[in-house]
């Protein structure tokens, strides 16, 4: 849902920056377009004030500028020039319709709306009251009255304003952001089940509904591909299991007749030697049965493990002793080296074991002139991985060759042939590994011996 | 002992050839009264009219696996089973076990092996109960009986401790075979071992002075340096 809630917050904060962009725009257009409606030119005020000067007053006359006529002209303006008593001193252009006399009364009236719906402005002019009329229906004149606390106030008005606004914005976000993410939210969960191999199914509703479907399409086609592949594997893996059955059968008389030939006292000892040999050859048979099935449950992760804690050092000593006890041959030595005595793995202690045997058991195949063999225990540096490393001091391999060795006999990503023994040994010891969370990495230069790492997650216990 | 040879088997197996193989080995050994069954019908009705004594059962059978086939015996006979499984993977080992039989194998075997087997679990179910001694052996000059707990020499006897018992009966079970100091440790101290190698180390060394003539360069219970130790024992 962390996805979720870091959608929601990018919209939630783009909506309320969206909004005050949008508030100030508006503001600043109306703000542009009252001004200039405002100061249409040549707006009243400003065609009265030069028509003022252009007025004159000579010796009980009156004249007006020519130029000041021309504007007038153009403004399809009248005017007249009211004395004291209200009587029309001097006019131009002025309507019939209107009266030549005006009271105190009308004069009030007409200054502050129209005169017989001109809309009129006054001016004070040295020769009594200028009046200037615009033609009816051009001019709207409104007034506005305000208490001073109102007028006081706008500054708090405006604040509460805009503060209001993004709240409404921030709410109305927050509640839009959260639908969508609403809807969202079983496609996220979907799509992180899918990461997750798991099955995802999202109800398809509302917009997104074909986007819940094609989930559930990729969910199902996944399912599918899995369960395929699993089946696959299982057929492999019980194809071998089927294969080694079957030979078990007939090796078991082989076996059984060899070993009966071996002890029979009626037969030449030579021909007991030949049936001993047999007897061994198929014992021999008998374990590449079992490594071979216990190599392929491993590679299509069918083999169960019985894992428990393991104390790695414990471990290393139970098959450093089994080899002494099996008569290692005295060319080779088992050297143990044991950082901690403490490192624990969990893990199925028969692999495990099998695991330490292969390693030895590979150092000892591929050096007949002998070697120093060591068996040790580490723990990386967070106490996170422990390792255990089996090193010998023979001929090592190429490190061309190295990657190879972890590879199954025969498969095709090998690239040279196996050399000596079965080659299931190092491939079984990577694959145990792997079972267990775990990886195996070699290190070898000719000449230079072979160093392997077995690497395992630590027990909890470990630190 | 010999009354065991009179005992009677059936063998059951789909594959006439084991069945036959089987058969020598357990006349060869002295056994006569052999039955067989090639399937679980033919199991069931040997069970009724044989009345065996103990089964060596297949897993694979035509009509039936050996598992199911064991369920269904246990339902009115309590007879030994010892299972004789190409299927030899721990779960089929473990499997089988839990379902009650007294023994599992896995092909390919070696004949001496089922016999030996075999008789254990003969011996076990029908002859009289008696109690298993604790072995005597000899070192040197110096004789450790682990049923009495003691040494005995030419210098008098020396009692042995519960875990010095039990630590020289583990190394004697293991003669001339190195045990870990862990096995050891858990023989006595049980699966929280981890902790007591120095207690060991005391033990040991009080078992030396009860057991060697120079218990600081032993003879008979030699130290594996990083390993653990061994009990030489010269068979008599």
């Amino acid at each position: 849902m962390d996805g979720a809630v870091r959608i929601l917050r990018r919209f939630v904060g783009s909506t309320i920056l969206i909004s005050i962009f949008l508030l100030v725009l508006n503001l600043i257009t109306l703000g542009a377009w009252v001004f200039n409606g405002m100061n249409e030119s040549p707006s009243p005020k400003s065609v009265t004030q030069s028509m003022m000067k252009h007025l004159h007053l000579n010796n009980g006359s009156i004249t007006l500028d020519p130029e000041a006529e021309e504007l007038l002209q153009q403004n399809k303006v009248w005017t007249m020039l009211l004395n004291e008593d209200g009587k029309v001193m001097w006019s131009y252009a002025l309507p019939d319709e209107l009266p030549r006399s005006y009271s105190l009364t009308d004069v009030a009236k007409f200054s502050r709306h129209y005169l017989m719906d001109y809309p009129v402005y006054v001016w004070e002019h040295e020769g009594g009251l200028a009046v200037i009329g615009y033609p009816k229906d051009s001019y709207v004149k409104y007034q506005f009255n305000y208490s001073v606390s109102w007028i006081q106030d706008i500054p708090f008005r405006s604040f509460i304003l805009l503060v209001g606004n993004i709240a409404l914005a921030l709410l109305l976000s927050l509640f839009i952001g959260s639908r969508l993410i609403r809807s969202i939210a079983p496609l996220i969960r979907g799509i992180h089940a899918l990461a997750d191999k798991q099955s995802a199914h999202v109800e398809p509703k509302g917009v997104l509904s074909s986007l819940a479907a094609s989930i559930n399409h990729t969910s199902e086609l996944l399912q599918q591909q899995n369960v395929a592949l699993k089946a696959r594997d299982e057929a492999r893996s019980n194809w071998i299991a089927g294969i080694s059955h079957d030979i078990r059968t007939p090796l078991s008389m082989v076996l059984g007749y060899a070993s009966e030939l071996e002890e029979s006292d009626s037969l030449p000892s030579e021909q007991q030697q030949k049936a001993g040999i047999i007897r061994q050859q198929g014992e021999k048979l008998r374990s590449l049965i079992h490594d071979l099935n216990l190599v392929s449950m491993l590679e299509y992760e069918m083999q169960p493990l019985h894992i428990k804690p393991i104390r790695l050092s414990a471990l290393a000593r139970q098959a450093a002793a089994d080899f002494m006890n099996n008569g290692l041959d005295e060319r080779f030595s088992l050297e143990l080296e044991f950082a901690d005595e403490q490192l624990k793995v969990n893990g199925d202690e028969k692999l495990l074991l099998r695991a330490i045997t292969n390693l030895v058991q590979n150092s000892v195949a591929h050096n007949a002139e002998g070697c120093r063999i060591k068996l040790q225990t580490q723990a990386s540096s967070d106490r996170e991985v422990c390792r255990l490393i089996v090193t010998d001091n023979g001929k090592g391999v190429s490190a061309s060759v190295l990657p190879d060795l972890l590879e199954l006999p025969y498969s095709s990503r090998r690239k040279h042939p196996v050399h000596n023994g079965h080659g299931l040994g190092l491939p079984m010891v990577a694959r145990i590994a792997k079972a267990h969370q775990g990886q195996l990495i070699l290190r070898s230069k000719i000449g230079q011996g072979l160093e392997v790492i077995i690497e395992l997650p630590a027990a909890d216990a470990c630190t | 002992m010999d009354n065991l040879k009179h005992k009677k088997i059936l063998i059951v197996d789909d594959e006439l050839e084991i069945r036959t193989m089987i058969d020598g080995f357990l006349r060869k050994e002295g056994f006569t009264r052999i039955y067989h069954a090639a399937n679980g019908q033919e199991t069931m009705a040997n069970l009724v009219t044989n009345k065996p004594d103990i089964a060596i059962l297949d897993v694979m059978l035509p009509d039936s696996d050996g598992f199911a086939l064991l369920s269904s015996i246990r339902q009115f006979s309590q007879i030994p089973v010892l299972f004789l499984s190409a299927r030899g993977e721990d779960e089929d080992r473990l499997l089988g076990l839990g379902l009650g039989a007294d023994d599992y194998m896995v092909k390919p075997f070696l004949p001496r092996e089922l016999v030996l087997r075999l008789m254990i679990i003969l011996r076990r179910v029908y002859a009289p109960p008696r109690h298993e001694p604790q072995p005597q052996f000899k070192l040197g000059t110096y004789t450790v009986d682990l049923e009495g707990s003691v040494v005995h020499s030419s210098s008098g006897e020396q009692s042995l401790t519960a875990k010095e018992n039990t630590l020289l009966k583990k190394l004697y079970e293991n003669r001339g075979r190195i045990v870990t100091s862990d096995a050891l440790c858990q023989s006595v101290w049980g699966d929280d071992y981890y902790g007591y190698e120095n207690t060991l180390m005391v033990h040991i060394r009080r078992i030396r002075e009860k057991i060697e003539a120079a218990p600081s360069s032993p003879e008979h219970l030699l130290t594996v340096r990083g390993l653990g130790y061994k009990l030489m024992v010269k068979e008599a």
